[in-house]
């Protein structure tokens, strides 16, 4: 079904990002492509539907192979029908008005009469359950649902092979699940399917054929187990350090008391009473929609109660004189990037709010190994660079209190690693810090203390080995059923790193 | 059995030209009452009141220029023109889809290109506000006021930069979706089925014949 021929592949203007593949997929095989940041797989993806060469250019040498047709002879409209793509980026992947335009959209291209169009769209439809999303606007949907959508918009083509670039991003554990049983639903029924994916986490339970990319080589071929060495050497399963006991002092810093938020007619927070002390750690979790993000924006002002209170040291909260207090770090880093230099987006912050301490901004600089970078452009650099500076920018201030919002998305493990390794060195410096996040493992490497936030309203309140086992955690699914059913994937084995230790 | 699309967009266009084309008062007091009775039977109310938290500042501040630089009477008559000419236009887009607003430019022979073009913008409004939102969000939790300001004007910069970048970033990744679902593809089909009916056609030639009585109207009785 699928043949690459000792395939080297560059951008233009980059090095080699491919360096002799060769690989042979079988017709209704299950194909995990694992792999970090930057290390090739998504041009792995690209090289299946043609749009590389013909969208992106550089040069290929080599060739690949679809259905016994040569890519590079075809155009990427030509291999529709052959290869599907579904993009990460789902805001891009969905650009029509409602779903049922979505999954039309690919049939129309195709020239089909209207008979076959309504055939098909009834199909899929059935098949991924989406008849009731039919006349949504896809921006109205939940993370789980768009990626099914998607799904459905690519699958309508009836391509030979599906690829899915990350298809379990920034979804929490319960979106994770629905994904996942319809590409298996899919697999069963006899489709070839290529998952590209940087977590190992959603492919390993699914008994599939696993490539390792690494270095723009394959490093591992073979079926899915969690102990080859290879997942750890290719930072695929995160290498947590020792979580430290924070020393929290009895000050409360921050305290919410019986907050009610309304945006519209939907009331998202439903009477939140918390008190976060000097010097703690603390994790807010929850699933997608539960209020976490929300809940941190009255942290520092950006949203006012519709009721109750939000104190800070003993003060109510006070729209646009918090920066210097409360420093909020939000998911996307590409958000607040507009100076040339990374050293100018350091020192904006503290030049903003008049303070500004040399001796604390070497050490953030170090702390996040950044002096390299100083003189480098933001654009330009990595995913994880990116993120890195976005943290530190907000620590320039030297604030009060981190807050960092989903922290963990769209990061590889080697980055999640060296966040943690962060967050317990601040946390030796007395900083005290919040994390909103749906990511558990990341979540229980680094906090001891947990808050677990459902449909608006705090459930549960405590260390995470204790909550693993809360009744009322479980009974609600307030944090998926991934912990119900064991917290296999939530809680896995913690191992020491000796050069965190 | 609702109006084909082209006769929509046709007499939504005429409306707004109705707007433009009224200098009396008592005319653009009319046409508002016009707009009135479609959004009563269109029971959209609430979607039209709401579109005014934009329109009104921006009508107010029309009618305080206008008093400043004229009189109260040629302050308030710009400040209706505009509130009419904003609800014609709601009322067109919302009962214009973008997918029929492309289906009916593709029948009146404008390319698919061009068509799909309009379409996509007016999806992509409102993730763009979206946008804006994180990034205020972002930019002011670290100091930078993004309130609208004068002495914020400065601080510009910090909201265009990052939306101009993550555009850029979306269109190409659109470029990418596109491609990939067969957009450059000839011979296009069209799932729905547009009949224009002979009644349609009397509508607009009807509606048409009153823009040409209204204009021979506010011109005083003479072309």
């Amino acid at each position: 079904m699928i043949q690459m021929q000792d395939l080297r592949y560059r951008y233009p203007d980059t090095g080699w990002v491919l360096q002799g593949v060769n690989l042979a997929v079988n017709r209704g095989e299950y194909l995990a492509v694992l792999g970090a940041n930057g290390s090739g797989k998504s041009t792995l993806a690209f090289l299946l539907n043609g749009l590389i060469p013909h969208f992106f250019g550089g040069t290929l040498e080599g060739a690949v192979f679809i259905d016994g047709v040569n890519t590079r002879a075809c155009q990427v409209s030509e291999l529709v029908t052959r290869t599907g793509l579904v993009l990460q980026n789902a805001d891009a992947q969905l650009f029509n008005s409602t779903v049922e335009e979505e999954i039309v959209f690919g049939l129309e291209s195709l020239g089909l009469p209207r008979k076959e169009i309504e055939r098909r769209l009834r199909e899929i439809t059935e098949a991924l359950d989406l008849e009731h999303l039919l006349g949504r606007s896809p921006m109205t949907l939940s993370g789980g649902e768009k990626r099914l959508v998607a799904i459905g918009s690519v699958l309508s083509l009836d391509p030979s092979v599906l690829v899915l670039d990350e298809p379990y991003a920034d979804l929490d554990c319960e979106a994770t699940a629905r994904v996942r049983r319809s590409l298996r639903d899919l697999h069963l029924d006899g489709k070839t399917l290529v998952v590209v994916e940087q977590r190992l986490q959603g492919v390993l339970e699914d008994g599939v054929r696993c490539l390792v990319v690494g270095g723009g080589r394959i490093r591992f071929d073979g079926p899915a187990r969690e102990e080859e060495a290879v997942f750890r050497d290719e930072h695929l399963t995160p290498c947590y350090p020792e979580r430290r006991r924070a020393d929290a002092t009895s000050e409360p810093l921050l305290a919410v008391r019986d907050l009610f938020c309304r945006i519209g007619k939907q009331e998202i927070l439903k009477g939140v009473t918390l008190d976060i002390r000097a010097g703690e750690t603390v994790a807010l979790v929850g699933r997608n929609g539960s209020g976490k993000t929300t809940l941190i924006k009255h942290f520092n002002g950006l949203l006012r109660p519709t009721a109750g209170a939000v104190t800070f040291r003993g003060r109510e909260i006070r729209p646009h004189r918090m920066a210097a207090h409360v420093g909020l770090s939000f998911q996307n880093p590409n958000d607040q990037f507009f100076k040339y230099r990374v050293q100018d987006e350091l020192e904006e912050g503290p030049r903003r709010v008049g303070k500004r301490e040399p001796d604390w901004f070497r050490d953030i600089c170090d702390l996040f190994d950044l002096n390299g970078l100083l003189d480098r452009s933001p654009y330009r650099l990595s995913e994880g660079e990116k993120k890195r500076i976005a943290v530190a920018s907000i620590l320039t201030v030297r604030p009060l209190l981190l807050v960092l919002d989903e922290p963990t998305a769209g990061q590889d493990a080697r980055l999640r690693e060296a966040l943690a390794v962060l967050l317990t060195k601040l946390t030796e410096l007395g900083c005290t810090t919040v994390i909103a996040t749906h990511d558990l493992e990341f979540a229980a490497a680094v906090a001891d203390r947990w808050i677990v936030l459902h449909d608006g309203g705090i459930v549960a309140d405590g260390s995470p080995e204790a909550l693993q086992r809360d009744e009322r955690v479980l009974r609600l699914g307030a944090l998926g059923r991934l912990v119900a059913n064991g917290g296999a994937v939530a809680f896995p084995r913690q191992e020491r790193r000796d050069d965190a230790a | 059995m609702p109006l084909d699309p082209r006769t929509r967009l046709a007499l939504g266009i005429m409306g707004i030209a109705a707007v433009m084309i009224a200098a009396d008062p008592a005319t653009l007091v009319f046409e508002f009452g016009v707009v009135l009775i479609f959004v009563r039977l269109l029971k959209i109310g609430r979607g039209w009141l709401h579109s005014f938290r934009l329109a009104v500042p921006v009508a107010v501040l029309v009618f305080l220029v206008g008093a400043l630089s004229f009189s109260l009477g040629e302050a308030a008559l710009l400040a209706l023109r505009l509130i009419n000419l904003l609800s014609v236009s709601f009322l067109l887009f919302h009962t214009v889809s973008a997918e029929e607003m492309g289906d009916a430019l593709r029948k009146l022979g404008i390319p698919y290109e061009f068509a799909f073009i309009l379409t996509t913008a007016m999806r992509y409004v409102p993730l763009i506000g979206q946008k804006i939102r994180s990034i205020v969000d972002a930019q002011t939790s670290r100091g930078i006021d993004l309130r609208l300001r004068l002495k914020n004007l400065g601080n510009l910069a910090a909201l265009l930069m990052p939306l101009l970048v993550q555009s850029f970033l979306l269109s190409e990744h659109l470029a990418i979706a596109m491609e990939s679902r067969g957009f450059a593809r000839k011979g296009r089909s069209m799932r729905r089925e547009y009949r224009l009916r002979t009644w349609e056609c009397g509508l607009m030639a009807g509606a048409f014949c009153l823009l040409l009585a209204l204009a021979w109207w506010e011109r005083g009785g003479s072309m």
